[in-house]
């Protein structure tokens, strides 16, 4: 029962890290209906510029490890946010009218010119984080030994989506977002500035990405450049579980696949968890096309 | 004076051939086939190279039953074509051996050729399992074959008293095949778990914490340095304080640095030497040689075997005092025990392989340095 608590755990952590990546996923899609593969290689670029910032600037010895690791996240989050906002300016906005696929091409390439740019300024050996950074504490929970890393690393992710939540469903921004998802043609003609909407989206969508790429790096300590195609891969399918264009759909998706990798892994074999978790992954959609959350949408004829 | 000097020096070496003609009885002509030209040339070059540095040497102390050895080189270019030629020329030209070749396809090209003319063959950059599974009486090699790391990990794993050992590989050929080699040689008993992770990712705690469900005393892993890494460094975090081994894919100093010097400690694994890793009396003062005559070492392990080759068939020679082949071929696989080579001893079974100690055991010391085990 111990090893079990220790799975969820292992489960939960893991499903933080996709959730987070997810929400940017399905921002995208909920407001442009585009697939923004660019998305993962957007958390490398988090992950890679927290490790030259850490370095070149020593944030932790000048302000102390707590406030200069928030300054670090703060600097990330900003810089990924351009990123994406450039990301949306040159290869996506040019593609607005054009049939989606051609935006889909772009967002493939996109995510090529970054997964290569990566590799040629930081070069393609893996790098790794400074050791002894954070604290190894671990708590004991109902007998259960948890790092208290883990548990911050869970919390950080849990209150960034609460906040992107209570963002979008309960502030004025918010709403308008929600409003050119829905119908942006109709949003502008409420007088919603819906470029301005996408550019927000493109901002806040990689800018929690990022986030979540300076906490990869900080915890698990080695980052290479093509790790964003396989956490981005993840976070995807942890879009499309919950429900994709849904944001707390995009929540228990990234949980609910961490938890369902972990735990296949320890009761079934290590080797087929992928395997176990795409399974999974279908079985839900016949069952519930949509995504666990997803709202069922009437095609318009 | 000068154009005397060149008729001079002419006639001398034209004499000297002659000489050397007319002694032919009293050398023991022995054959190199190596890839001097093509583009494995740099490898064939240390191999010619460092044989004739050893030939030197052996008759400079005299020869091997009063007569002088004669090296007799011959190019394959790295191609089964040019290697069949070669290995032809070289039976015609009398050897009672050879030492080569680079690469286990170029080998195969000639190994039929020499088993034919009853010559003996030492293989030394040839590595494919089934070159030795013929059954060919006069072939032998230097070099490992691609299934014995498992053998050697084995054997470290029962050496070191281990009862409860975890397998984890990544589903690499390489390491898949490294791990189930492995699995082979071990008591079933003793083998508590065996499964792969996937390469590339960066959270191994449930693959971590599902093992340690199994209360193992190692877990071998057989994959590449970058997940070992990972997995020393979150092992050290869940506070687990297992043993952990590699193999030749965890030698590299990247494993450290992404483990950290603390969580890397007492790792080790099994991997062969490098030419900077030989450092018996012997080893060094070749290589010292070497090093004078060509100013750098050798650039790889591969042409080290040929010196072995080289050393091994001068043992048989000397040993047997007989140059018929079917004494010098009884002797390398039956008689000769842990003879030392540049490598490590050197010994072959009865397939021709080699069988002397030669994986060697490396540790990660407290400076997060590889320290090889004695």
């Amino acid at each position: 029962m111990e090893e079990f608590f220790q799975q969820l755990t292992n489960g939960l952590a893991v499903g933080g890290i996709y959730a987070l990546i997810a929400l940017g996923y399905t921002m995208v899609y909920g407001v442009l209906k585009l697939i923004n593969f660019a998305h993962g290689d957007l958390f490398t670029i988090g992950a890679f510029l927290g490790l030259t910032l850490l370095t070149s600037l020593g944030l932790t010895d000048s302000v102390g490890p707590v406030a200069g690791l928030l300054v670090l996240a703060v600097m990330v989050v900003v810089l990924v946010g351009v990123v994406g906002y450039l990301l949306e300016r040159i290869a996506y906005r040019p593609l607005r009218t054009s049939p989606r696929l051609s935006a889909v091409v772009s967002a493939l390439g996109a995510s090529i010119f970054f997964q290569n740019a990566i590799m040629l300024i930081w070069g393609a050996r893996p790098l790794v984080y400074p050791h002894g950074l954070l604290p190894n504490i671990t708590v004991d929970i109902f007998g259960v030994e948890l790092p208290l890393i883990r548990i911050i690393m869970f919390a950080i992710s849990v209150l960034l989506m609460c906040g992107l939540y209570y963002l979008t469903h309960k502030t004025r921004i918010g709403t308008a977002i929600r409003a050119a998802a829905i119908d942006q043609g109709a949003a502008k003609l409420m007088g919603i500035d819906v470029n301005r909407v996408i550019s927000l989206v493109f901002m806040i969508g990689p800018a929690l990405g990022g986030a979540a790429g300076v906490m990869v790096g900080l915890y698990y300590g080695q980052i290479n450049f093509t790790m964003g195609w396989l956490y981005g891969l993840k976070a995807f399918t942890a879009a499309i579980l919950g429900g994709i264009g849904n944001i707390p759909g995009a929540m228990l998706g990234g949980l609910l696949l961490g938890v369902v990798e972990s735990l296949g892994a320890a009761y079934i074999s290590i080797a087929w968890k992928d395997a176990i978790s795409f399974l999974v992954l279908i079985l839900i959609l016949i069952v519930r096309p949509t995504g666990l959350l997803g709202e069922r949408v009437a095609d318009k004829v | 004076m000068k154009k005397f000097m060149r008729v001079l020096a002419f006639g001398l070496v034209a004499s000297m051939m002659m000489t050397s003609g007319a002694l032919a009885a009293d050398t023991i002509k022995i054959g190199l086939q190596a890839p001097l030209t093509g583009k494995y040339a740099s490898e064939g070059l240390d191999m010619k190279n460092l044989v004739e540095i050893l030939a030197a040497k052996v008759n400079a102390d005299g020869g091997v039953n009063g007569k002088q050895i004669e090296i007799i080189a011959e190019d394959d270019a790295f191609d089964p074509k040019t290697a069949a030629l070669a290995a032809q020329r070289l039976v015609t030209s009398g050897v009672v051996a050879v030492v080569g070749t680079y690469g286990s396809s170029i080998t195969e090209a000639a190994q039929d050729i020499y088993d034919e003319e009853d010559v003996i063959q030492i293989a030394t950059g040839s590595t494919m399992v089934r070159l030795t599974e013929k059954g060919l009486a006069n072939f032998f090699r230097t070099c490992p074959r691609d299934d014995s790391q498992g053998a050697a990990a084995a054997q470290v794993l029962k050496d070191r008293g281990y009862k409860r050992i975890a397998i984890l590989h990544d589903n690499s050929s390489y390491a898949k095949g490294l791990a189930e080699e492995t699995r082979k040689l071990l008591d079933d008993k003793t083998v508590v778990f065996y499964d792969a992770l996937n390469p590339g990712e960066q959270d191994y705690n449930t693959i971590l914490t599902k093992i340690k469900g199994f209360n193992p005393d190692v877990i071998f892993y057989t994959g590449y340095f970058n997940e070992a890494g990972l997995l020393l460094r979150q092992k050290k975090e869940m506070k687990w304080d297992v043993a952990m081994m590699g193999g030749d894919a965890t030698n590299n100093l990247d494993l450290v640095k992404i483990a950290g010097n603390d969580a890397a400690k007492g790792f080790f694994f099994v991997s062969p030497p490098g030419v900077n890793d030989l450092t018996s009396p012997f080893a060094k003062d070749i290589l010292d040689k070497y090093k004078a005559e060509y100013s750098v070492l050798p650039a790889s392990i591969w042409s080290v075997f040929a010196g072995d080759a080289f050393l091994a068939i001068v043992e048989a020679l000397r040993q047997t005092d007989s140059t018929d082949p079917e004494v010098l071929s009884d002797y390398l696989r039956n008689k000769m025990e842990e003879f030392p080579g540049l490598t490590g001893t050197i010994a072959f079974d009865e397939k021709g392989d080699r069988s002397g100690k030669f994986y060697r055991v490396s540790e990660v010391n407290a400076n997060g340095e590889f320290v090889m085990l004695p």
